[in-house]
This record gives C-alpha cells, sequence and structure tokens, in this order.
C-alpha cells in the first residue's frame, strides 16, 4: 500500500467499525439474551453469503434537541443495502434495537424509503426487518413525516415488487402500519408483537391493564386478525422460511415466478387420493392431505394456516411452475366460506394475479356461511371480496370440484362464470344452485305435507333430486365442468391444464382501477 | 381442573352420546351436529368424566356455545 493512504484507510476501517458496531457489545449481549440476534446477524442469515452490500452506513441523525445533537446513532439505527437471495437479487432494511432502540427517526426513515424507491425503481423484492420501539419522539414532526413517506412508497411499490416484512422486536405506533402495507408478514415467537398503541397507553387512556403479548403478539395476529402469515419459532427459522418465501416469487411484476426442474413426474398417478376423499357425502376429510398428493411432493408453502382455517392458501410447485393454491378446507365449518376466510383467501388471490402467479382452486364447499352471526359479520360486504377478487384476475385459473360446490360458495371458489379457464370435478362432485334438503321442501311442499308417511316421499324426492342435477354429470352436460376426471388423473390433468394456459394474455379493461369491496 | 366442550360451528345438535359421569377419553367423538348440510363430530377436549351436559338433542347452538363440561 501506498504510505500516504496507510494512514487514511486505517482512519476509515476504524470507522467503519466503529459503525457497524451500533449500539455496541453490550446492547448486541442483551438482544441475545432475549432470544434474539442482531440486525447484522439476521442480514447474513438472509442473504447468499458474502452477497450483502450496505447503503448509508455513514447516515448521521437529524435530531438536534434534547442533547442529541451530542450523541452519535450509528447509521441512526437502520440497516440498508442490497444482495442475492436463492442467486437473485433483493433489497433490505433491517432495525437495530441496541442504536436507540431501533426508534424511527427522520434520517432512519428517509433511508427506509430510499430503499423501498430501489427495490421499485429496479425491480427487487423489499425485506423489512421490523424491530422498533417506535418513533424517535425527540424528532416529532421529522418522524411523523416520515412514517407518512414511508406508508406512501408502500402502496406506490404494491403491485410491482413484492414486499415482506418480518416483525422480530415490538412494532409499537403508526409504524404497524407499514406492515400492514406490505404483502405478507412473518412473526417471531415470544420476541415479537405489534400494536397501534402499547400496553401503557391502552391503560392511561382506556382503563384496560394487558401485556404486549395478549395485545398484538404472534398468536394475536396469527389465529384472530389474520395479520401474520405464520409465526416462526425463532429469529433463525424465520429467516430460513423467507429466503423459502422468495423462492416462489418473482422479482418484480413484470418478471415470471422462478421455474424449478421438478424431481417429481408430471404423469404420477394420484390414486392415493381414493383413500383420503371419502364417497359418503357426510364424511369429513384432510384437505391438506389432498394438496399434498396433487402438487410436486413436498412444495406447499402453507400461509395463514391459523387464522380462518375453513380455507387454506398457500404456493405450491405443478411440474416446477410455481401456482397459488386455494382451497376450502371441510375440517373447519364444514368448509363453508365465512367473512375472515373472504378476506384471506380474496388477498392472496388478488397477490397471485398481481405477480403472475396462476391459480389452482380446489373446491369443497357447502356455500357461504349463514345464520344471524354470519350476515352480521358482514358476509356480503366481505364474501363480494372473494367473487371480485377472482372476476378481476388474468392470470391462468383452474378449478377442480373435489366435493361440495354449492350456491354463492361455488362461484366464490372460481366457476367458469367467474373465469376460470379449465374446470375439473372429481365423480364425487355435487354442484348446485340449492341442495337437495332445501330444493325439496319448496318443490314438494304440498305434496310432503298430505303425504301419509312425509319422511318417506321427502327421502324419495330427495334422492330424485340428487340423482337429477346434484351431480358432476349434470354440471358437465351444460359445460359448466369441462371433464369429470378420476382422482388417479387429478395431477396429471392440471398440469396438462396448467401448461395449456401458462400463455394466456388477457387484458383487464381499461380503467383507473375498479372498485374492489373491502 | 373443568374444560368446556364448544361447539365448532353454528348448527343443530343431532345425537349426544355422552351422559353426566361417563369417563371420556380425549379426541372422544361425544356429539355430532349437523350445520350446513353434513355432519360435524364434536370431539372430547380432554381426557375426564363428564360433569355437565348443557344442551339437547334438537337444539340450536352459535359457534363457541357450551355444549358440555368435562371434569
Amino acid at each position: 500500500m501506498a504510505p500516504e493512504w496507510k494512514d487514511l484507510t486505517e482512519k476509515f476501517e476504524r470507522e467503519r467499525e466503529r459503525l457497524r458496531a451500533g449500539g455496541g457489545a453490550d446492547l448486541q449481549a442483551k438482544e441475545h439474551a432475549k432470544g434474539k440476534l442482531t440486525a447484522r446477524e439476521r442480514i447474513d442469515l438472509l442473504f447468499d453469503p458474502g452477497t450483502f452490500e450496505e447503503l448509508d452506513l455513514f447516515a448521521k441523525h437529524i435530531g438536534r434537541d434534547y442533547g442529541l445533537d451530542k450523541r452519535e446513532l450509528p447509521a441512526d439505527g437502520v440497516i440498508i443495502g442490497y444482495g442475492e437471495v436463492n442467486g437473485r437479487g433483493c433489497m433490505v432494511y433491517a432495525e437495530d434495537f441496541t442504536v436507540v432502540a431501533g426508534t424511527f427517526g427522520e434520517r432512519h426513515g428517509r433511508k427506509i424509503c430510499k430503499i423501498i424507491d430501489m427495490a421499485r425503481k429496479y425491480g427487487y423484492p423489499v425485506v423489512g426487518i421490523n424491530d422498533s420501539g417506535g418513533a424517535r419522539v425527540t424528532e416529532q414532526m421529522g418522524a411523523l413525516s416520515q412514517y407518512g413517506q414511508l406508508f406512501y412508497r408502500h402502496v406506490a411499490a404494491s403491485g410491482v415488487v413484492p414486499q415482506i416484512a418480518l416483525i422480530m422486536g415490538p412494532v409499537a405506533g403508526g409504524q404497524a402500519y407499514s406492515p400492514a402495507l406490505m404483502d405478507f408478514i412473518f412473526m417471531v415467537d415470544k420476541t415479537s408483537s405489534m400494536f397501534i398503541a402499547g400496553p401503557p397507553l391502552v391503560e392511561a387512556v382506556v382503563y384496560e391493564k394487558t401485556d404486549e403479548q395478549s395485545l398484538g403478539g404472534p398468536k394475536v395476529h396469527g389465529k384472530i386478525t389474520g395479520v401474520s402469515d405464520g409465526t416462526m419459532a425463532d429469529d433463525r427459522q424465520c429467516l430460513e422460511q423467507t429466503r423459502r418465501l422468495l423462492s416462489y416469487l418473482p422479482l418484480n411484476n413484470k418478471d415470471l415466478p422462478p421455474y424449478e426442474v421438478p424431481e417429481d413426474s408430471p404423469d404420477r398417478d394420484t390414486s392415493e387420493l381414493e383413500e383420503i376423499i371419502p364417497t359418503d357425502q357426510k364424511k369429513l376429510y384432510n384437505m391438506r392431505r389432498v394438496i399434498d398428493v396433487v402438487f410436486d411432493r413436498g412444495s406447499f408453502f402453507e400461509l395463514k394456516k391459523e387464522f380462518a382455517q375453513n380455507l387454506i392458501i398457500g404456493f405450491a410447485r405443478l411440474n416446477g411452475h410455481v401456482v397459488g393454491v386455494v382451497a376450502n378446507n371441510p375440517m373447519k365449518y364444514n368448509g363453508s366460506l365465512d367473512y375472515n376466510a373472504a378476506d384471506k383467501g380474496s388477498r392472496f388471490i388478488r397477490f397471485c394475479d398481481a405477480f403472475n402467479i396462476p391459480l389452482i382452486n380446489l373446491q369443497d364447499v357447502p356455500g357461504f356461511l349463514i345464520g344471524t352471526r354470519s350476515e352480521h359479520n358482514g358476509i356480503i360486504r366481505h364474501g363480494a371480496k372473494m367473487l371480485y377478487a377472482y372476476a378481476e384476475a388474468t392470470v391462468p385459473k383452474i378449478t377442480c370440484v373435489v366435493r361440495k360446490a354449492y350456491a354463492g360458495g361455488y362461484l366464490a371458489m372460481c366457476s367458469k362464470d367467474l373465469g376460470a379457464d379449465v374446470v375439473f370435478a372429481l365423480p364425487t362432485a355435487e354442484i348446485c344452485l340449492m341442495g337437495p334438503q332445501g330444493a325439496v321442501n319448496i318443490l314438494f311442499r304440498k305434496e310432503i305435507a298430505s303425504a301419509q308417511d312425509p319422511e318417506k316421499v321427502r327421502s324419495e324426492r330427495e334422492a330424485e333430486f340428487m340423482e337429477r342435477y346434484v351431480n358432476p354429470t349434470y354440471a358437465a352436460g351444460l359445460q359448466h365442468v369441462d371433464d369429470i376426471i378420476l382422482p388417479g388423473e387429478l395431477r396429471r390433468k392440471l398440469i396438462r391444464a396448467l401448461e395449456m394456459t401458462l400463455e394466456k394474455d388477457e387484458e383487464a379493461p381499461d380503467r383507473k382501477h375498479g372498485i374492489s369491496p373491502v | 381442573m373443568a374444560e368446556e366442550v364448544l361447539a365448532p360451528m353454528v348448527g343443530k345438535i343431532l345425537k349426544i352420546k355422552i351422559k353426566p359421569g361417563d369417563a371420556v377419553q380425549e379426541d372422544d367423538e361425544i356429539i355430532v351436529m349437523e350445520s350446513m348440510k353434513l355432519e360435524t363430530s364434536v370431539h372430547a377436549p380432554c381426557s375426564g368424566v363428564v360433569k355437565e351436559i348443557k344442551v339437547s338433542e334438537g337444539d340450536r347452538v352459535e359457534e363457541d356455545d357450551v355444549l358440555a363440561v368435562i371434569e
């Protein structure tokens, strides 16, 4: 090294080391004691080794009041940069809890906004690692304004690049709306929480005593609110699963999801479905087992598993192609769609449509959940979202009726009329406007009432009705079903239909945007 | 310790297969309900003795109504 460079280099290396150390070894040890990794350790696990490039390490905080002009906040408590995940580009921001509790100041916000702008401009997904005590109150309007700037950018990037939020510590106050505007959220068990006001404020203002976990821990958001897409055991698992999630996603909306050469055969016989799907219509079965058999072995990546369990959603591969799976789950509410399931499903469908991911829909739905409670929960307003999302989606849509496909539920799980490209039905399919019980009561009310043995007449009329209407042959005769297939053929038929429709080119109507029910 | 058996969804009680004092094993089918055109089994949430049954066959129930208590 040239002698005049030696001093300069050493000085800069010391400076860089100092800034990279964040809040220092003692505070890092405290994070480790809580079971958390540091922001830099998280980044190392997210990216392929040696691919991360940091930006704005030298950025300085803006706050000058309350003695902050004399303090140094390394990188202003957030690390931003880019790297590769599974050999593909990705942007990141990671809040550093060791620097004034990862609080969100003006420069901190500007850094996050910058990396989201870059993600959108250059077309890469962005992963946001949240771990922050909330707004830095010493910076007031600087912080508040940057929250607004951040929300604005999430919206600008929505549907352009995938946005994934990891909750790996607290996310309190207005900042909780940042992950909410992104596409997927993972939370870490025990150490993460999300709420718009923390326990002290809740107690002071609405006089309720609570704690962080019962207010907005992973169990709350995984099961009750549906905010979270999954609870991870620890930081390491959370980052591994984020890498897996990214392996299904295109880099941006002009890209295709990554194809992987499959190990599974496209012609694999799926007759084992005969052991899973009962022909006795009153017996329940596990739809997840159907999914495991049909899609490429081990490829199903389920999201929001604990929330609205009557609908199963997730990514999978079919002969190496990424698809979005939407399937009714007869084990919960007998597969009926309620307001939460409609919310969960419609959001997922819209993500898949925005990012060129074909949809595979497995139907076993006795209808929308009915009754006073369901109506009061707004099943009309929420159920409409499923209809809207499927009708709007221009990606390939392939449906198989496994068993029940009744009334509005049949339409809401993507029938031909909602634009399905190909509809299959298994011989067990029951497709109809109204089930035999309801229909027979209307059609044969007088005959049943005047019969000597009303129950006998009722069951005879029900059997006739089933035979005539509630079967796949009737629907196929009217072209609502393209083909009736056997369980053993299901995988092969889905793959053939998917590959036939992959080049589908359907234009959405020319308008600013539709008004989706929300 | 007592554990409540909750209705998994809105519907009608078709069949009650237990009576107070019966010993049950976790996951035993103890009540059959009908809802949305299908029969739904209600299983014992834990092993124990049936302390109380709060519904009768033919009753209409809402989701999370208490059907029985197991001790």
